[in-house]
């Protein structure tokens, strides 16, 4: 033993299941694995570490008594700290929810509990969500396992190190812009952003609730679908949701049924997004591009207009709802400590809410403008349309194609505090991500290949509901471009 | 055009309290970003119908209220059952 905490999902569970070891010896290797590399990485907020280890003894007793386990038995997981965990604390990466403890559990958290996963710690985030560094976080700037010098991406930048960094087997982030394909990426780990309304948002904090949706991260696309098929479906607490078929996870399973048994899948790649990314990006795409050639896919260049707008589509809806959303912290619910006494009413609340760090402001500044009255034919409106428009021209892509791909990232990873100061400069990144957020679409990034030491992923992107023909195409990729490699730390 | 005035209102509505050094720092950037949204203008959008999500009413859950134990808001200040709040103006 010594290495039980780089082993996958699926032979974790059997290994546990089988008594070959225990959940316990395995959840120590990883809270060992934890305290050594997290002075360099800093991917978590909070490490449940008594807990994790009870719930490890306890699922090793109820093994050795005959009991029935779940399939992800025994798996260490972590969770980005916008997703609520009863009596852990969830910090959203901010000041003003530093003393926050959930009384109850989000959906998705009570199903990994209910598969036997167990939950290691809380994950690092940009503050509520807002950022693509998680260098706005109130707890420190998580950094990149393969560069410490270096950003993870983000906003689910404490998910995707936790994962590259082998300090857990999967994760929980949460995907409105790209959180969670943008750190897959930069970190060299798969991220899918399921179908708007594939699964329940009940517990995620709410940042642009019209977009974002609980996203798995694992190191092997397996594992990820694995994680995807347990938390999707619907629920009664999100009236978002929708019933939808089972996804098949395992190895084999995942490339078979649906549309590959007719056929090769027929691949768009999206020329203006591959067109704007830097060279050595564009190449590893066309890389995967030609590795699905080789495969029996049809594979043509396709054009995507409504491309240069959605950026600016997607950050009018992101910041109208995020000013919307974040109004509730008036700090006398789900605070820190601030006496009210003395204090006039809106005093207190401009005084509390200063406490919400550079991005959350910038952007709940940015939010009210857009929609103040004069202003809401000029932006939201048009935003809306734009959104329209983009998933007319996707469902007409989609008559034609199974899957589109692009870059994730059009960059790779650059230093911590290059870009801090140039919000703009930084929204200019999400390019390629917030598509498929705005049409509420699944997408994916998988690694495809290096460049100078870091990881790129191309990005798959399916029609709503076909999460199934998006893993194909990702299975193709995963085994093809043959990225299997973890970061020295 | 942002205006640093315009930053300091939307704030207070917004019920931020921002320093000097802030709104100087947040107009310059805003202004940025709101330029690079007027992107939205140069795009013919006549004919195409905005996106509406809507549900209908028999959709949504059953509104029965669920009992939580203690003090599920962690709500510190309280008075006589009830949560204390800044003053009213």
């Amino acid at each position: 033993m010594g290495d039980l905490y780089r082993l996958t999902a699926s032979q974790i569970t059997s290994g546990v299941r089988n008594r070959d070891f225990s959940a316990e010896e395995y959840i120590c290797e990883i809270l060992d694995r934890i305290e050594k590399v997290e002075p360099k990485v800093n991917a978590f907020v909070t490490v449940n570490k008594e807990q994790a280890l009870n719930q490890a003894r306890i699922l090793d007793r109820w093994i050795r008594d005959g009991g029935n386990v779940g399939p992800l038995a025994g798996v260490a997981v972590s969770i980005k700290d916008n997703i609520c965990t009863k009596g852990i604390r969830t910090t959203c990466g901010s000041n003003m929810l530093r003393e926050y403890v959930p009384p109850y559990d989000a959906t998705v958290v009570t199903k990994l509990q209910n598969s036997g996963a167990i939950i290691v710690g809380k994950t690092n985030l940009d503050e509520f969500a807002m950022g693509s560094t998680t260098e706005f976080s109130a707890y420190g700037p998580t950094r990149n396992p393969w560069d410490i010098s270096r950003v993870p991406g983000g906003s689910s930048g404490g998910s995707a190190a936790s994962v590259a960094a082998q300090e857990c087997a999967v994760s929980l982030g949460s995907d409105t812009g790209g959180s969670v394909r943008c750190p897959a990426s930069f970190c060299s780990i798969v991220g899918i952003k399921p179908t708007y309304g594939l699964v329940s948002r009940y517990g995620l904090v709410s940042y642009a609730n019209s977009l974002e949706q609980i996203s798995p991260m694992g190191r092997t696309v397996s594992d990820a679908a694995l994680v995807l098929d347990l938390i999707s479906g619907p629920d009664e607490k999100d009236h978002t949701t929708t019933a939808t078929p089972a996804i098949r996870t395992t190895g084999g399973d995942i490339g078979t049924g649906a549309d590959a048994d007719k056929r090769g899948l027929r691949v768009g790649l999206i020329k203006e997004l591959t067109a704007g990314a830097d060279a050595e990006v564009s190449r590893i795409v066309y890389g995967a591009f030609d590795l699905l050639s080789s495969h029996d896919c049809s594979c043509t260049e396709v054009s995507l207009n409504a491309v240069d707008y959605a950026l600016a589509s997607y950050y009018t809806i992101a910041t109208a709802e995020a000013s919307s959303n974040l109004a509730r912290y008036d700090n006398l619910r789900y605070g820190f400590d601030m006496d009210p006494e003395g204090y006039e009413w809106n005093t207190y609340f401009a005084k509390a809410r200063s406490n919400f760090g550079p991005e959350a402001k910038r952007r709940i500044i940015v939010g009210s403008y857009v929609l103040s009255s004069g202003y809401y034919g000029k932006y939201y409106l048009k935003a809306q349309k734009v959104r329209a428009l983009l998933k007319q021209e996707l469902k007409s892509l989609y008559k034609d194609y199974d899957v589109l791909i692009a870059p994730t990232m059009p960059i790779l990873p650059f230093k911590i505090g290059e870009r801090v100061e140039d919000p703009l400069k930084m929204y200019l990144a999400d390019v390629d991500t917030v598509i498929a957020n705005l049409a509420g679409i699944p997408a994916m990034s998988v690694p495809a290949g290096f460049s100078a030491g870091f990881g790129v992923g191309v990005q798959i992107m399916a029609d709503e509901f076909k999460e199934q023909t998006m893993l194909q195409a990702a299975q193709i990729v995963e085994s093809g471009a043959g990225v299997n490699r973890s970061p020295d730390l | 055009m942002v205006t640093k005035e315009q930053v300091k209102h939307l704030g207070w509505l917004s019920r931020l309290e921002l320093s000097d050094q802030e709104l100087d720092r947040y107009t310059a950037q805003i202004e940025e970003i709101i330029r690079y949204l007027d992107k939205l203008d140069s795009i013919p959008l006549e004919d195409i119908e905005p996106i509406y999500i809507t549900k209908k009413f028999t959709d949504l859950r059953k509104d029965k209220a669920e009992l939580f134990s203690s003090n599920p808001l962690g709500t510190k200040y309280r008075k006589n059952g009830f949560v204390k709040g800044p003053r009213m103006a």
